[in-house]
């Protein structure tokens, strides 16, 4: 039954960014023998949890899931505890503990605030696989004040060959932004005077959502000195990767969902412009005639 | 999830659907809840909700324009579940069909003689309006049942481009109500592109104007001009506000949220940040990445 989860995937693709959370569900409550499909397909915004141990923030996924409980990338403890929870192999953990360092010193230097965590798993073929999370939220403190979220997923597997290793990055981002705006008109004061008691001036007041979703691939070769160089690989292959989908959301998607508002309404008097166009055809072929 | 939760859920998303794909979602649906018996019948509330505040458009029977299906325009008796709509240009009711978006049975419907004056009036403004500011756009205008002195307009403008990945609409409708001197309106905007993703614009602004009552007290012609003038600059100074708000997102909000370079405008130097992190003992991170 290929074609059900694709008809699934194709849904999620057309339905709004905004309501990921609650589709998902609703699907895998139609069709729970595809819930693994569907939430090894899809990505979901991220869970934002507190270590009970360090009070540190981090971020909850599938990933770090076991049963009901995920494990935290500071203490490397199951909330609710779990006694045989999976957790990475000594040497692993040592390379994770370093990676979660690094990777929330890039946070800090990019979102300046949010929360990041980083996830090691061995691979059976003797390499390993992780994931790098990021999220940031801005909650407005007033109702006209912008509001949005950035998550980005960005799981990658890698095999060691000789001093070379090979890396293969899925990254996904959702976003989105939010701003309202409300209005009194200028014309307020002036219209109070005529006594008319219906509304007077002008009001306005709006909401421009834009979200998205996107996902991008690549597979690169950096050269390993020793095995802290996997997070100085992954870190250049993330940032790279953040700065290339952060540009093309702003300039190429969202300036495209622009355009498009203006291809359904013009600013400018289109029947203006077809006269103008007509006359100098006209112009042009009496021109021609003579 | 039994069945009138599967239904629900069918119905939630065809509400989700974005302009122009209303039948994408149908198919993702039909082929995910596979009964389509008990889908048929079930979804049918939605996809009528869907038309009615989508603004379908359907070309009317006889003419050659076409006119929205809306609560406004919907006639009070239904024949076998079926629905009535009217179309005050052509003076024409008709049956529509939710599913199959055709109108049928065409049957000519006499206006209120107190109130066809000003809203012909106001179609002719709103026409010449259309014509001026929108690709490939909709206008309906409406006396409200059972009044003299309130009208609505109504105006879609879809493009649908899928092979570009992409469809939008733009919708607005006014109530103007001449007893109380106002005009109340609702515009929205929603686009969708999709290639290779999945970004969504949705908008929603409303408008409250008075009007002045030299605009009511003239002739039906030279009001509704006037009235559609004015609408006209709204809807005007609210797509220039819609593009400053881009570019406040862009800078601001977009900024806010992940910068598109740290403070030191450089990338990363990993090796330093590794370095620094596993057991330098640097009091603090200042001057570490290069700059500043």
């Amino acid at each position: 039954m290929g074609d059900l989860v694709d008809s699934m995937l194709d849904l999620m693709r057309r339905l709004p960014p905004t309501r990921t959370e609650e589709n998902v569900t609703a699907l895998i409550g139609i069709c729970p023998e595809y819930a693994d499909d569907l939430l090894g397909s899809v990505d979901q915004p991220l869970k934002l949890r507190t270590d009970r141990a360090t009070g540190k923030e981090y971020l909850a996924c599938d990933y770090n899931r076991d049963g009901e409980s995920y494990r935290s990338p500071w203490s490397n403890e199951y909330d609710p505890p779990l006694d045989d929870g999976t957790i990475p192999t000594p040497k692993l953990r040592k390379l994770e503990i370093a990676a979660n360092e690094a990777f929330d010193t890039y946070r800090e230097m990019y979102y300046e605030g949010g929360a990041s965590s980083v996830y090691l798993w061995d691979l059976d073929d003797g390499g390993f696989a992780g994931v790098v999370l990021l999220k940031k939220t801005m909650t407005p403190n007033s109702a006209y004040e912008p509001s949005g979220s950035w998550d980005s997923i960005h799981v990658f597997e890698t095999v060691e060959r000789g001093r070379q290793a090979h890396y293969k990055l899925t990254s996904t981002v959702m976003l989105q932004l939010v701003t309202r705006k409300g209005s009194d008109g200028e014309t307020d004061a002036a219209e109070k005077g005529n006594g008319n008691g219906s509304k007077s001036g002008t009001k306005h007041e709006g909401e421009v959502s834009l979200s998205g979703s996107m996902t991008r691939q690549t597979e690169q070769d950096w050269p390993i000195l020793d095995s802290s160089s996997h997070i100085t690989n992954t870190g250049r292959m993330v940032e790279e990767m953040e700065i290339k989908m952060r540009g093309l959301l702003q300039e190429v998607y969202f300036g495209k969902t622009r355009d498009i508002v203006y291809d359904l309404r013009s600013v400018e008097d289109l029947a203006s412009e077809r006269r103008q166009r007509e006359l100098q055809k006209e112009l042009v072929g009496r021109l021609g005639k003579r | 999830m039994n069945a009138n939760g599967r239904i629900e859920a069918a119905c939630s998303f065809l509400l989700q659907s974005p302009p122009g794909e209303i039948n994408d979602v149908l198919n993702d649906v039909r082929n995910i809840i596979s009964d389509d018996d008990s889908l048929h019948e079930g979804v049918l509330p939605a996809l009528k909700e869907y038309n009615l505040t989508q603004f379908m458009t359907v070309d009317v029977p006889g003419t050659d324009h076409q006119s929205i299906i809306s609560e406004a325009g919907r006639v009070e008796a239904t024949e076998g579940g079926q629905e009535r709509f009217i179309d005050p240009r052509s003076k024409t009711t008709f049956l529509f069909d939710h599913l199959s978006l055709e109108a049928s049975d065409s049957q000519p419907a006499e206006p209120d003689a107190d109130s066809e004056p000003f809203r012909a009036a106001l179609e002719k403004a709103t026409l010449t309006y259309l014509e001026a500011h929108f690709h490939d756009g909709v206008a309906s205008i409406f006396s409200v049942k059972q009044t003299t002195n309130q009208f609505i307009i109504q105006i879609v403008a879809n493009k649908y481009n899928p092979s570009n990945y992409w469809a939008g609409r733009w919708r607005s409708e006014y109530t103007i109500d001449l007893n109380e001197h106002t005009v109340d309106g609702k515009v929205f905007a929603n686009v969708h592109y999709y290639e290779q993703g999945n970004v969504q614009l949705s908008t929603t602004h409303t408008i409250s104007l008075s009007l002045p009552a030299a605009i009511v007290t003239s002739s039906p012609g030279s009001s509704a001009s006037k009235i559609l003038a004015l609408i006209e600059n709204e809807e005007g100074k609210y797509q220039t506000s819609l593009n400053d708000t881009y570019q406040e997102m862009g800078e601001k909000t977009f900024k806010g949220l992940r910068r598109a370079l740290p403070l030191t405008r450089q990338k990363i130097d990993w090796d330093k940040v590794l370095g620094y992190k596993l057991g330098a003992e640097l009091a603090s991170s200042k001057g570490m990445f290069g700059g500043s």
